[in-house]
């Protein structure tokens, strides 16, 4: 039982980086109905732009990694708004897709002709803190990460529910034409939601580099699909149901990695997906209005 | 006047001689996460070619001296991708190729090959293929075309695991853990590590099991930590060596000693986890212990490589070729192209040994090779001899 227990604590707090990178995903698409593909790429590209900082000043402390990688995700979220969506033709659903598709592979490319696509060491915060009760642990490192996830989470609630931009932002997701008649612009709003989600995104690449302690271009796809699935299964367009749903998926993932082994897991883990998909297809949060 | 056009005549036959090329294709991933291997091989084929054409170039069957010509090709480590390379490389007047990276690649491609020389129902490639890097057990009896130089894994962790047995006889227990999606992991550890450690009277309590792309080993460190065993061996390559290693520092699992996969003896892992890959312990088919093999690496360095055992075998085929095609004669004409690689192959199957930077390789019927090998360990950041058998 408690191997049970352990497995899920574990997955549940890395669960955080996927809730992360879930919010990213359901943002974009709640507001624009777009996918973003090029999301969890461009968040691993913040993050090794966080390693630029180590370049410069040797030493530097993982918080301004952590920032850099922060700053460096808004300005990649703002270039993928403007080469994948400014200048193309929104109303055909499959060409952004397809952008961000390029995108993805673009950025990923790039990091590996950046770094031949070696591993790089990625810093951390309380890596060496293990909290123990009996044979229980609880890393000290992922503790961080999810509380870090958890205050970004209600940073980003407050932005959306408690600013004109997070009000500006919920008008134009639920009526685009009646939010452009009241005033609102719509290229700003759309440019600014990239720019905060990119914001969270390279946060959250650096919390991944920092609770794996390594960095590589291999995590790209990966945290893609994760991120699709957790978006799926919390209800496109959910910030509340991204969150829950990155949890679950992490802790789902671990127990069935620890009972069925890994190379039956994400097999268990796309029934899942498919199971949400037939049986509740507007995922665990659907918002009122189908978005 | 004629005497003049006579000398022009010959000053452009001398030079048309002196352009006389023979060309190498080089191919691997130059693109991916494995990257770094294709950059390295190119490296140092360029670097072998350049001291080799510095020294007058090959001897042709007519007394002719030709430059070598390197000219690399990426296949993204991807088997469709090789295999469309391989054609490519095939419709050019390559007399040889020289890859590829990854072993996922080599065994289709070798399929594609001819099955066995001069069989005319075959409509397989007939080009020569001289592996340098894709490691995977067994892979040239695919096809008679099919050769390579890389490290023969059996013999080197039997030797290791025989090794550690001696030098600590206390230790009785192995825990093994292996990237379970990468066909050279995985091979090398169920066929090779495991079997090797048990003929050394290890006793292999376990195996745990993760994905290339993981980035979550909470489990599988824990399922190490009960196993409780005095060595771990780690089949995988460095992006996951890495997280693992790093994972069993935060839950505090010490094993008394670590072996890692041949591979992993590379740069990258140094890069990527320095402090926690500390002492591990890794066959390898290269360190730059001597003269020739300090001068390999300065000359690979300078086209921006670096030297390990992967990268250096494409520096031995250069050299190894090179012999051949003296030995047989090529002519390096542009109608002899297809009778050249025949040449070369046959040349390549005949051989018994052949010299490498650490010493003697021996050839098998097999087209394999059985290379020296040593044994190395992280120390302070960087790969230092632990152990050398020659």
């Amino acid at each position: 039982m408690l191997d049970f227990f352990q497995a899920v604590s574990d997955g549940v707090l890395f669960g955080a980086t996927y809730a992360l990178i879930g919010i990213g995903f359901t943002l974009v698409f709640g507001v624009m109905h777009k996918i973003n593909m090029a999301y969890a790429a461009a968040s691993v590209g913040g993050a090794y732009a966080g390693l630029l900082v180590l370049q410069v000043m040797a030493g530097a402390p993982p918080w301004v990694v952590f920032s850099c990688a922060f700053l460096a995700g808004g300005l990649l979220g703002w270039m993928v708004y403007v080469t994948c969506f400014h200048f193309i033709p929104l109303s055909s659903p499959l060409a952004p897709l397809m952008s961000t598709v390029g995108m993805l592979l673009l950025i990923d490319e790039v990091i590996v002709h950046l770094t031949a696509g070696m591993p790089q060491a990625y810093p951390a915060l309380f890596d060496d803190v293990m909290l123990s009760m009996g044979e229980f642990t609880l890393r000290g490192d992922l503790m961080l990460v999810f509380g870090v996830s958890v205050l970004a989470m209600i940073a980003l609630l407050l932005l959306l529910y408690r600013t004109r931009l997070g009000l500006a932002t919920r008008a134009v997701a639920q009526q685009p034409v009646a939010a452009q008649l009241c005033g609102i612009r719509l290229a700003r709003v759309n440019v600014l939601t990239f720019v905060v989600t990119g914001l969270l995104g390279g946060l959250a690449g650096a919390l991944v580099g920092a609770s794996v302690g390594t960095l590589s271009p291999l995590l790209t796809v990966p945290l893609t699909i994760k991120g699709l699935i957790v978006t799926v299964i919390g209800g496109l367009g959910s910030i509340p149901g991204a969150i829950v749903a990155g949890l679950l998926v992490g802790g789902f993932e671990n127990v069935l990695q620890l009972y069925r082994g890994v190379t039956e897991r994400d097999l268990y883990v796309m029934l899942l997906l498919f199971a949400f998909l037939i049986f509740r297809p507007a995922g665990l949060f659907a918002p009122r209005g189908g978005h | 006047m004629k005497k003049l056009a006579l000398a022009v005549s010959l000053a452009l036959a001398a030079g048309m001689a002196h352009a006389q090329t023979i060309k190498i294709a080089g191919f691997g991933a130059k693109s991916g996460v494995v990257r770094s291997f294709g950059i390295n091989s190119e490296a140092a084929l360029l670097a072998a070619a350049d001291v080799i054409n510095k020294a007058g170039g090959v001897k042709l069957a007519d007394g002719s001296k030709a430059k070598m010509v390197v000219e690399f090709y990426d296949d993204r480590c991807n088997a469709e991708e090789g295999i469309s390379v391989i054609r490519r490389i095939a419709g050019t007047d390559a007399v040889v190729a020289v890859g590829p990276t990854c072993s996922n690649v080599a065994e289709p491609l070798f399929g594609i090959l001819q099955k066995k020389a001069g069989d005319a129902g075959d409509s397989g490639l007939q080009m020569p293929v001289f592996t340098d890097v894709a490691i995977k057990v067994g892979l040239a009896k695919i096809s008679e075309w099919a050769f390579r130089n890389v490290p023969n894994e059996m013999t080197m962790y039997n030797s290791l695991f025989y090794w550690l047995r001696t030098q600590h006889p206390g230790l009785k227990t192995v825990y093994g853990g292996v990237e379970e999606d990468f066909a050279h992991s995985r091979a090398t550890w169920y066929i090779v590590m495991k079997t090797r450690a048990e003929a050394s009277g290890y006793e292999v309590l376990g195996t745990s099991k993760w994905l290339l792309a993981d980035s979550n080993f909470a489990t599988q460190v824990r399922e190490m930590k009960k196993a409780n065993a005095d060595i771990i061996a780690l089949s995988a390559h460095p992006f996951t060596t890495c997280g693992v290693l790093k994972e069993m520092q935060r839950q505090g699992v010490k094993p008394k000693l670590l072996v890692g996969l041949t591979s992993s003896s590379s740069l990258e892992t140094l890069q990527g986890c320095p402090k926690q890959a500390e002492g591990i312990i890794i066959p390898t088919s290269f360190a730059p212990i001597n003269k020739e093999a300090n001068f390999a690496a300065k000359s690979t360095a300078k086209f921006k490589g670096a030297a390990d055992l992967h990268s250096m075998a494409a520096w031995e085929n250069m050299f190894i070729l090179k012999n051949v095609m003296e030995a047989e004669g090529i002519s390096g004409k542009p109608g002899d192209v297809q009778a050249d690689r025949r040449k070369i192959r046959d040349g390549l199957a005949r051989l018994k040994t052949t010299q490498g930077l650490m010493g003697v390789t021996k050839r098998d019927a097999e087209r394999e090779a059985d290379k020296p090998y040593l044994f190395v360990h992280a120390k302070k950041g960087e790969w230092k001899v632990l152990y050398n058998p020659l």
